[in-house]
């Protein structure tokens, strides 16, 4: 299929959100769109899959002019799309997310269970992709649900332009690597793909063109050989710096201090197991590992959201057993959480409000028990200039702005006040070249001035980039602490269950393998990271 | 030994182990012993309850010592709670706090049947208890059609009042007692139409609609009741007859439960069956079931949420209507104002216990139904050592009992009243 856009415009109210928008994808090719949070990609993407109405400009696919009424449309032009937020319904299996909408039936409109497994696991066996069809898909890793979109999208009366809309944001290292794969096949099989990121050495590894799109009109149009400097001043508009300058750390006393710690979920399974952990102030401890091994549990247990079955929790030398988030808080902890959606913003408040959620109560935002309006409104303007928040203005709801933009306004919020240790969960999913730099600066002058931090990262380069110290977790356990000169397939090994020690025979592969890996020879002397043979 | 650790889950805390359950546990322990006390301290030796099959072995009658009886049962709800205050195995849970509420309750059937002159007739009661949870059924049925697209339906009660009120009408127009139930049918329908239509075009707040239109069939069906009492002949009662499955109906219990009812009561036992296969098994139900989780996804699959939506509710009201038709026809009643009495409100309940499932609807009507029954009865014997006004709370407090204590959390539709605007995350 080729795909071309001419002049496509999206405009809400006064907002122009894409701005004569011109593109072409050939068949075949992998078609990058660069563009920072609140650049317009998403609503591009939405217009093309007719969830959105251009206010002018056209699209052709194969020369031809269409015009969409919705995505039924879409799909049966041949688009197959994978939403950054994913549309997948919770409660459902995965053969009855894939079928939604083209449902296999019996006739009469009585549903075929079979024939919608059946085509499920032949679609992910043409490509590669394992799925269990009968899986409920909440209950299922955010990776593995993310294979669910992909399949979905293919699955399509004749899937032949394949739209991935931030398709890596949630996914670990090694599943990455396996989706750039899935990509380069599909395209290898005639399947063109738009593939929006803003992760500059994705793109480079696996794109045929990009187009760098900001503030909703094309910039730049880069060769893969483009280097990463100048995809990302392309996009910000300006020069970046990538890396990350901090000095040595000077860790003190223990900020925090965990031990012990286990926490049953209502199904029955211990996602922390007896975890010790100590964070120190003056350091970044990292902590990482495959996702949904107890991560989330552990942050919210920290903050006091999750009541933990067994063990201890101290921030600054206190016992927190027991006591509420509020009385954390007050206590000098901050906290950024993983699900900003969820844990970070109220979304219909403004971004005023949203800036003191936890702090609304006291001076000067609170006079004698009603909220000062002016002191939340200049807190506002002043955070909105130091940690540049792309905002209309400060009375507009959070749920406004792009996903960036949203978690700056939580960094704004928790480094806004006094605070003695601080989580950072994921503080750079889904925010973009600019605002990683800035966050990331602003997390090692946090430690620099004392506060214990414990970056909670399913992203290894950003481990990587910050960590004094690495934990990593496994099956709700710190199977190992390493230094931050750690190569990678040994943090790689520890993260799905493995020894410190490479096997003798073992390649060293950059990333884990699949489970499988019969790695039979291993020896049987290491002694200090105990896999955990239960 | 490194490898195959890669395959390892995480631990799982073990079912079979012990647990305490510390609040039920002392509940039941306390219900069970209060039942205990009441049959030592409060029935008098010597009474005697009575249970007969008053339709089929009319000369078969159990009298049990009541005494006995109750503290038996209360024996047993109060070991249950004792069991769960020691520890038992967690999976087992469940199916203890049934037999502690089924023994509790039971008990308290027993010493309310205790007194002189009052039998408990098991099949007429059993058989009354099922008719009397039609309208639960047909309610919450028509709440579960609308509410798993995610609309809120709260104008059941309207559409109940509309649907009594046009079906006695159209069958006095027309002197057919079946074109009578199909009009109600057709009320109810018009009825949430404009419920659909406000909640999915107009994006209304659907609770607020539903009051709204509760109150204008109450207003609109109690004018037309005064209007209609000056004419002859367009507010008398017509009536269906109750079917008799021949040697069938001979059966002890089940012939007079299942075998000698009104065509009522076959609609509502096979429209559970039809709402059930029509959502867990068809293209229609998928569809609806999405819509309702998680409109987006449903739209960027090409589902057109808000009509489906539409018509959901739509059709839903073809099911409050005929189960307005309930509480005229198959009770061969002329129509009253707000004849109803809430029991519309009551099937939104019914519909939550039942989880949204239409086997659970048919589970909590039956329940409904039961306790209203056995409140009706002992309050028309007169006999009931417990007064009316308690006897008539008994349904909501058996309600109370069985969600707080067996059903815990209910987990509604995700986007159940929430309106859908395409471009929504």
């Amino acid at each position: 299929m080729r795909l071309e856009l001419k002049g496509l415009t999206k405009k809400f109210g006064s907002f122009t959100a894409d701005d004569d928008i011109d593109l072409v994808v050939e068949p075949g090719q992998i078609h990058a769109i660069l563009g920072e949070n609140g650049a317009g990609k998403s609503t591009l993407m939405n217009m093309l899959y007719g969830i959105l109405t251009p206010t002018s400009g056209e699209i052709l696919i194969d020369e031809e002019p269409v015009s969409f009424n919705g995505p039924g449309d879409a799909i049966a032009a041949g688009i197959g799309m994978v939403h950054q937020h994913f549309k997948l319904v919770g409660p459902f299996s995965v053969a009855d997310n894939v079928q939604l909408g083209r449902e296999h039936t019996q006739g009469m409109g009585v549903l075929s269970a079979k024939a919608a497994r059946n085509a499920v696991r032949q679609v992910s066996e043409e490509y590669g992709l394992k799925l269990d069809p009968d899986a409920i898909c909440e209950e299922l890793p955010v990776g593995v649900q993310q294979r669910v979109e992909i399949v979905k999208a293919l699955s399509g009366p004749k899937t032949e332009l394949l739209i991935l809309d931030e398709p890596t944001a949630v996914l670990t290292p090694a599943e990455i690597t396996e989706l750039l794969q899935i990509m380069r096949n599909l395209a290898a099989a005639g399947t063109s793909i738009l593939f929006i990121s803003h992760k500059l050495k994705e793109v480079q590894a696996v794109a045929d063109t990009i187009t760098v799109i900001r503030r909703g009109k094309v910039v730049a149009e880069l060769e893969p050989t483009a280097s990463e400097a100048e995809m990302a001043s392309a996009m910000v508009g300006r020069a970046v710096t990538l890396q990350v300058d901090k000095t040595p750390a000077e860790p003190g006393e223990a900020r925090l201090e965990v031990k012990d710690l286990t926490v049953v979920s209502d199904a029955g399974v211990k996602v922390l197991d007896g975890l010790g952990l100590t964070v120190h102030s003056g350091e970044i401890v990292g902590l990482a590992g495959v996702e949904g091994n107890g991560q989330t549990e552990l942050a919210r247990s920290i903050l006091g959201l999750v009541k933990p079955d067994e063990g201890h929790i101290s921030i600054d030398g206190k016992d927190m057993h027991g006591t509420s988030p509020a009385a954390r808080i007050a206590h000098g902890l901050g906290y950024i959480p993983e699900d900003r959606g969820r844990d970070g913003l109220v979304a219909e408040f403004s971004v005023a409000e949203n800036l003191v959620l936890n702090q609304y109560r006291e001076t000067p935002f609170s006079k004698r028990g009603a909220v000062n309006a002016g002191a939340v409104r200049k807190r506002a303007v002043d955070s909105i200039a130091e940690f540049d928040i792309r905002t209309q203005s400060p009375e507009e709801p959070a749920s406004a702005l792009s996903g960036g933009n949203q978690q700056k306004v939580i960094i704004a919020r928790e480094f806004s006040r006094p605070r003695r240790f601080l989580v950072a969960a994921q503080p750079t999913r889904g925010v973009d070249v600019g605002a990683t730099e800035f966050i990331h600066s602003r997390l090692i002058a946090e430690r620099d001035t004392g506060t214990g931090v414990l970056l909670i990262s399913s992203e290894l380069d950003e481990i990587y980039a910050l960590a004094d110290r690495i934990a990593v977790i496994y099956n709700g356990r710190i199977v190992g602490e390493v230094a931050p000169d750690t190569p990678r397939e040994v943090i790689g090994r520890l993260m799905v269950g493995g020894d410190i020690a490479a096997p003798d025979d073992a390649p060293a592969a950059p990333e884990a393998e699949a489970p499988e890996a019969p790695e039979t020879d291993a020896p049987e002397t290491d002694e200090e990271a105990n896999g955990g043979d239960r | 030994m490194a490898v195959d650790t890669m395959t390892s889950s995480p631990a799982v805390v073990d079912e079979s182990v012990p647990t305490r359950f510390i609040k039920p546990g002392t509940a039941f322990s306390v219900l069970g012993l209060l039942l205990i006390v009441i049959a030592f301290a409060v029935v008098s030796t010597g009474d005697t309850t009575t249970i007969a099959f008053d339709r089929t072995l009319t000369d078969v009658e159990w009298a049990l010592p009541t005494t006995a009886c109750v503290a038996v049962l209360g024996a047993i709800a109060a070991a249950a709670g004792a069991w769960m205050l020691v520890g038992l195995p967690k999976r087992r849970l469940k199916l203890v706090s049934a037999v502690a509420v089924t023994a509790f309750v039971l008990g308290l059937l027993f010493w309310a049947y205790s007194q002189p002159g009052t039998v408990f007739r098991a099949e007429s009661i059993l058989a009354g208890a099922l008719f009397l949870s039609l309208p639960y059924l047909f309610g919450a049925l028509s709440g579960v059609v609308c509410e798993r697209s995610g609309v809120i339906n709260i104008g059941i009660e309207g559409q109940f009042l509309m649907g009594a009120f046009t079906g006695v009408l159209v069958a006095n127009v027309t002197g057919n007692v079946y074109a009578g139930m199909v009009g109600a049918m057709i009320a109810g329908l018009l009825s949430t139409m404009l419920l659909a239509l406000l909640a999915t075009k107009y994006q209304v707040n659907q609770v607020v609609v539903g009051v709204i239109l509760n109150l204008l069939a109450l207003g609109f069906t109690s004018f037309m009741y005064d209007q209609l009492k000056k004419a002859e002949g367009l507010n008398s009662a017509f009536s269906v007859p109750t079917l008799s499955w021949g040697p069938l109906a001979d059966i002890p219990v089940l012939g007079p439960v299942l075998f000698q009812q009104k065509i009522f009561v076959y609609i509502g036992l096979a429209l559970v069956f039809v709402v059930w296969f029509l959502l867990y098994r068809t293209r229609w139900g998928l569809r609806t079931r999405a819509v309702g989780e998680h409109p987006a996804a449903a739209d960027s699959m090409g589902v057109n949420v808000n009509r489906l939506r539409f018509w959901n509710v739509t059709l839903a009201g073809l099911i409050s209507g005929f189960g307005g038709a309930w509480f005229t026809i198959a009770n061969s009643l002329a129509f009253g104002k707000n004849m109803t009495a809430g029991l519309g409100f009551v099937a939104l309940a019914v519909m939550i216990v039942g989880r949204w499932n239409p086997l659970g609807v048919l589970a909590g009507a039956l329940i409904f139904g039961f306790t209203t029954q056995v409140a009706r009865d002992l309050d028309a014997s007169g006999g009931s050592v417990v007064p009316g006004e308690f006897l008539q709370m008994l349904p909501y407090v058996v309600t109370l009992v069985v969600v707080a204590g067996l059903i815990g959390k209910a987990k509604a539709p995700a986007a159940d009243g929430v309106p859908y605007n395409p471009g929504d995350k």
